[in-house]
């Protein structure tokens, strides 16, 4: 029943106040919509990088070149070429995919338009291990890899940097380091994924590039494409193995390759981005606690207001406690009214942004409760000196209070 | 006897004075009785008041208070006092401005934790004895001033104190709602009711049938009629 009536005295105290209310808890509406917006956005972009992983059908290795060192003596970076990827390939223990790449920048002409842009060979079988998927034509084949032919798939990107359009470019010639190749296929759109935009890419047939195109064999990584279900050590040993035993390297020295996980590229960035989060999110918990100074100033300017009535209710019987809890009460209702508008805003914000960007809508429920219990609490720290102030009042001089 | 004080005083720091309001008071109440206390502005009457209602404390002196010593009780033992023993009626009625009638009249079971059912039961059935059973659901600002007093004494007797204070009941209404309220007061004095009003009016305070006067914080007078 004193809970009830303290709830109901603080409502009836903020509603005869509205204006004054809205704006001392304006800092917490800011402050809570910030760190909901924030937390909102740092886990849309997570979600983010978590489909385009999922996209990949499982997990990707890639095998690069590496330093040889012999001793101390380090003797250059020593070259994958096309026949590691075949040794590799001969391997079926793993049910693994294969995808040699050479990528070089090449000038680029169509029509009128002349652009340099990057050109990659790969294997067919590349754009399954990369999760990317055609919107026109079709996809080169095996035989078209062994045919040497001269075929291409272009990114989504490019027709436009190429000021044609889908219909134009799409089985014709194009000019790439001015031999003609026909344009069979066109990908869907794939979004950058921070260190290449395969939308701005142009895939050739690996054997059409290694020859026609690059004059090498030497590729520049291995992508190694394996599902989820496959433990990562057990491949990665075997591809040592493999690597080891082609390149003819000796029991204890070192590797002249490398192997990493694309997977952890997405870890380091998760984390990244989840620091980047904490960081703001933090820096806007603290325009909250500017907040609850707000609060504790305006409540120090009701407690004084209210002298009088103060006065009354401990001539009524109300025991210091019960003005500690009807002014703290107060100013926590004050805090999380706030907290909810915020709450409201900055979901509206992030939805806004969301879609905007073209992102997955996640907001943590966690995020939601935390910032009310955390506006809550600074109602509750804030709300407690001035609450005590006015516990603390003489009945008789509060009483004689004009 | 509900009162009993010896040697009251009560000095106030004022800046660098010290004020005695109060010199050395000796009162003693009986059960029943409707006492006026008279005096100047300035005599004393509202710190007197203060220290035999529980709001204030004596600077020396003692005060018993239905055989109690007043002044060995803490903090929450006095708020249990004011709000069991004792009912406090203002010059300036001391509402609630955003509670009905109702509610003001709730206030002092709410603090003595009574059911919220049982709390709007006793409060009407006061608001129907004080004459405002129509007016339960008024908020003061709908309400005249003899209105407005009338919910301050319901609220005043609704935990049924011992004593009934009143700081100048009548002070802020006109003659014709003052005598009302006194003969409101006087309804219940008949009925058992000890009150203790302060008042400047003679026609007032000679309807009690008890007059203290106070002059520069002594009992200068104390008649019974
Ligand atoms: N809190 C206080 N601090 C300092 N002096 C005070 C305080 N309260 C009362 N006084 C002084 O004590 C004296 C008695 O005051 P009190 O209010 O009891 O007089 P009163 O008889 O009720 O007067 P009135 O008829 O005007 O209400 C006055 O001189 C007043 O100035
Ligand atoms: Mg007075």
């Amino acid at each position: 029943m004193l809970i009830k009536e303290s709830l109901v005295s603080a409502i009836t105290s903020i509603k005869s106040n509205a204006t004054r209310s809205f704006l001392t808890s304006l800092a917490i509406i800011i402050g809570t919509a910030a760190v909901i917006a924030v937390i909102g956005l740092g886990s849309s972009a997570e979600k983010a990088l978590e489909q385009s992983i999922d996209d990949l059908g499982g997990r990707t290795l890639y095998v690069s070149p590496g330093q040889n060192r012999r001793g101390a003596v380090t003797k250059g970076m020593i070259p994958l070429d096309i026949k590691d990827a075949e040794a590799l390939a001969r391997n079926n223990e793993h049910n693994w995919r294969i995808s040699p790449t050479i990528t070089r920048n090449r000038q680029i002409k169509f029509g009128n338009a002349n652009i340099n842009e990057r050109v990659g060979a790969y294997l067919p079988i590349h754009f399954n291990v990369r999760g990317y998927d055609l919107e026109h034509g079709r996809l080169f084949t095996e035989d078209e890899n062994y045919g040497r032919k001269r075929v291409v798939v272009i990114g989504s990107d490019v027709p436009g940097e190429l000021k044609t359009n889908v219909k134009n470019i799409l089985n014709n010639e194009i000019l790439i380091a001015g031999v003609s190749y026909k344009v069979i296929g066109i990908l869907k759109e794939e979004g950058s994924t921070g260190w290449q935009n395969p939308d701005d890419e142009l895939y050739v047939p690996l054997l059409t590039g290694a020859q026609r195109l690059f004059g090498t064999d030497k590729v520049d990584s291995i992508n190694v494409g394996i599902s989820n279900d496959h433990n990562i050590d057990a491949v990665m040993m075997t591809i040592e193995e493999i690597l080891r035993a082609k390149h003819d390297i000796g029991p204890g020295e070192d590797n002249d390759f490398r192997i990493s996980d694309y997977s952890q590229f997405a870890d380091l960035r998760r984390q990244a981005t989840g620091i980047f989060t904490a960081l703001i999110a933090g820096i806007a918990g603290i325009s909250l606690i500017v907040g609850g100074i707000g609060v504790m100033n305006i409540m120090l300017v009701s407690v004084t207001e209210r002298t009088r009535e103060i006065g009354l209710r401990k001539a009524l019987g109300a025991t210091q406690r019960v003005i500690m809890m009807q002014f703290i009460v107060e100013a926590i209702l004050l805090c999380i009214i706030g907290g909810i508008i915020g709450i409201l805003i900055g979901t509206s914000l992030l939805f806004l942004f969301a879609s905007l960007n073209d992102w997955p809508y996640a907001l943590p429920i966690s995020a939601v409760i935390g910032s009310i219990t955390f506006s809550a609490l600074v109602g509750l720290f804030f709300g407690i000196w001035p609450a005590k102030r006015a516990a603390k009042m003489d009945p008789a001089v509060s009483l004689r209070y004009e | 006897m509900i009162i009993k004080t010896k040697n009251l005083t009560k000095e106030y720091e004022a800046g660098s004075q010290i004020v005695k309001a109060l010199n050395g008071i000796d009162l003693s109440v009986e059960k029943g009785e409707f006492i006026s206390i008279m005096g100047p502005s300035g005599s004393g009457k509202t710190t007197l008041m203060n220290i035999i209602g529980c709001l204030d404390s004596p600077t020396n002196g003692t005060y018993h208070l239905n055989e109690r010593s007043v002044s060995e009780l803490d903090d929450d033992e006095l708020a249990k006092i004011r709000n069991e023993e004792i009912g406090f009626v203002f010059q300036s009625f001391h509402l609630l401005p955003r509670s009905t009638a109702l509610e003001n009249v709730m206030l002092p079971l709410k603090y003595a934790g009574c059911s919220e059912n049982e709390a709007i039961k006793r409060s009407k059935k006061v608001l129907e004895n004080v004459g405002l059973q129509d007016r339960v659901k008024h908020s003061p600002s709908e309400l005249s001033g003899g209105q407005q007093q009338r919910v301050a004494i319901a609220r005043a007797l609704v935990n049924k104190p011992s004593i009934l204070f009143a700081d100048e009941p009548t002070g802020n209404l006109d003659s014709k709602t003052g005598n009302e309220v006194m003969n409101l007061f006087k309804d219940l004095n008949n009925q058992g009711q000890t009150i203790i009003i302060i008042t400047h009016e003679d026609n007032i305070a000679s309807q009690s049938n008890r007059i203290i006067t106070i002059m520069d914080g002594l009992i200068e007078s104390d008649t019974r009629n």
